[in-house]
């Protein structure tokens, strides 16, 4: 690569006009197990593949969705402590934020926060971008709304997407199946069939993650679900998922 | 009082000192005044739970300044506070402890501890030396059980079965010292909370208004905002506050000033413009 004078400094430009170190980022997250999110009319989900390194490690320990605010929530792609130190940081925001207005933090407010830190990270001497894409869903005044964020500390709104391995196969998938007008349940069934569709060997409740936020505005996650997740192993998705029963986050 | 000793019964007010008294005053000195941080606020432990209780006047000075404020704090869904002291203190000292507690319960994913919110707030009285003057009831459920403790200004706490601070602190544990007793039920507990709050509302001058109780359980909790109300406004007049918007006439009497001058000009130049 011509770049490659330039490819170790993150603050230097390349003479194409790229931060190389940003574009290694997103090759990073490119490398990482898959997630998506899909934004209905009546709320948000989303979707994870949790793949352990091995069959030894106790999976209820590992959390890839995990909650900013009792009515936004977050899953990522890319390396995975990158995506706890931005956990912690948004949380704090959203409380400070909380703090000072008396009121939740919009998602775009806290998305545009979180985004700011992320660019700091690109703009700073001795330190690396985040290994990480964050997608955002959250429930607030202006309804369900899913967000992605970059290392680079860019974010878009989307109606649904994905990121990591299998990205453009889920996308394309997406782009056929999704509707505007589609409903929560819909969209559930929807993203678990998209998650199948590149997944390597058999899936079921324990190999993914789903996070869930609808009008009431209350995030709740799927692993710790009394009823789980029926995979029939005629590859058709049984969902039945009774999210009122699933965990939420102590207020 | 009386230097000539014990003659006879004391009946009624001795008044000896009073000319004494009159020519201090006269003299400039200041008597004794009642600013007090006028509050009564207690909580007790019951069999399944932690009961608190507050009276709802806010006081500046001798001035009314709140006949129904919230003087219990929400800590967390278990956990919730009752301030006394100055009013802006109590509410930001528990604004920012409540936030802090927030933030720890997402990161450990877990309920949280009576104990944790009674050394983050004995901290942060600590470092402020006693000049953030809030005085705390704080009480909850959690994994380990109901729990009551009491914060002082200066970061010290107690941790006890029955608590009262404020103004009316000692009215009301007059009550809970006669009648207290463990394993009491959730009704005995709330009747005995609305009589302690109630007699420091009837007796101290900085309490009054209604009595606000919040009943913490394992589980759950109610937050009764204004449980009882014994003094209702019942001064409103009949008649209305409306006056006659003339003034009445009595006596009409006219005096002529002086009479007008006229000023003719005789002679000489009019004055340049």
């Amino acid at each position: 690569m011509g770049d490659s004078q330039y490819s170790f400094s993150l603050t230097t430009f390349s003479p194409s006009g790229k931060l190389v170190q940003i574009e290694h980022a997103l090759t990073a997250v490119g490398s990482g197990q898959t997630s998506l999110g899909i934004k209905a009319s009546n709320g948000v989900v989303i979707a994870t593949e949790k793949k352990l390194p091995s069959i030894l490690v106790d999976e209820t320990s590992v959390q890839k969705i995990q909650i900013l605010t009792p009515n936004i929530g977050v899953v990522y792609s890319g390396m995975g402590p990158d995506s706890r130190v931005l956990v912690r940081k948004s949380r704090k925001q959203a409380e400070q934020y909380n703090l000072l207005y008396k009121e939740p933090i919009p998602v775009t407010q806290l998305v545009r926060e979180t985004a700011a830190v992320m660019q700091e990270f690109t703009q700073s001497g001795g330190v690396r971008p985040f290994g990480v894409s964050l997608l955002v869903a959250g429930y607030d005044d202006k309804g369900p709304q899913l967000y992605q964020v970059d290392p680079s500390g860019s974010y878009f709104s989307w109606k649904a997407s994905a990121m990591g391995k299998n990205v453009s196969n889920a996308k394309t998938f997406l782009e056929k199946r999704y509707t505007d007008d589609m409903e929560l349940e819909d969209a559930i069934h929807t993203a678990i069939l998209t998650l199948k569709e590149g997944f390597e060997g058999q899936i079921s409740g324990k190999n993914i993650e789903i996070g869930v936020i609808e009008a009431d505005r209350t995030f709740r996650r799927s692993p710790d679900c009394s009823s789980n997740r029926r995979l029939s192993s005629r590859g058709r998705v049984a969902v039945s998922f009774s999210f009122r029963r699933c965990f939420k986050y102590p207020e | 009082m009386s230097s000539e000793g014990m003659d006879g019964p004391k009946l009624g007010f001795s008044f000896d000192l009073y000319s004494r008294n009159d020519m201090l005053t006269k003299k400039g000195l200041k008597p004794p005044g009642y600013l007090k941080t006028g509050t009564t606020i207690v909580g007790l432990i019951f069999k399944d739970g932690v009961i608190l209780g507050a009276d709802t006047r806010a006081t500046a000075g001798p001035i009314v300044a709140d006949k129904n404020c919230e003087k219990i704090h929400y800590m967390a869904p278990n956990i919730y506070c009752c301030g006394a002291g100055t009013a802006a203190d109590t509410e930001a000292v528990t604004d920012n402890i409540s936030s802090q507690l927030k933030l720890h319960r997402y990161h450990t994913g877990r309920e949280s501890r009576v104990v944790t919110a009674l050394t983050l707030l004995k901290s942060h009285l600590f470092r402020y030396q006693g000049h953030v003057s809030a005085a705390l009831v704080l009480g909850g459920v959690d994994v380990t059980g109901p729990h009551l403790h009491t914060i002082y200004p200066h970061g010290s706490t107690d941790t006890l079965p029955f608590a009262t601070m404020g103004s009316g602190s000692l009215a009301a544990m007059a009550i809970f010292e006669s009648e207290y007793r463990e394993g009491l039920t959730r009704d005995e507990g709330v009747n005995l909370v609305t009589k302690a709050i109630c007699s420091g509302i009837f007796n101290d001058l900085g309490s009054g208004s209604n009595v606000d109780i919040c009943v913490i359980e394992k589980g759950k909790k109610e937050y009764l905002r204004n449980h009882l109300t014994p003094n209702p406004r019942t001064y409103i007049s009949s008649k209305g506050y409306a006056f006659s918007k003339k003034t009445e006439v009595l006596l009409t009497k006219i005096t002529p000033l002086k009479e007008l001058v006229d000023v003719v000009q005789v002679g000489g130049d009019a004055m340049e413009e």
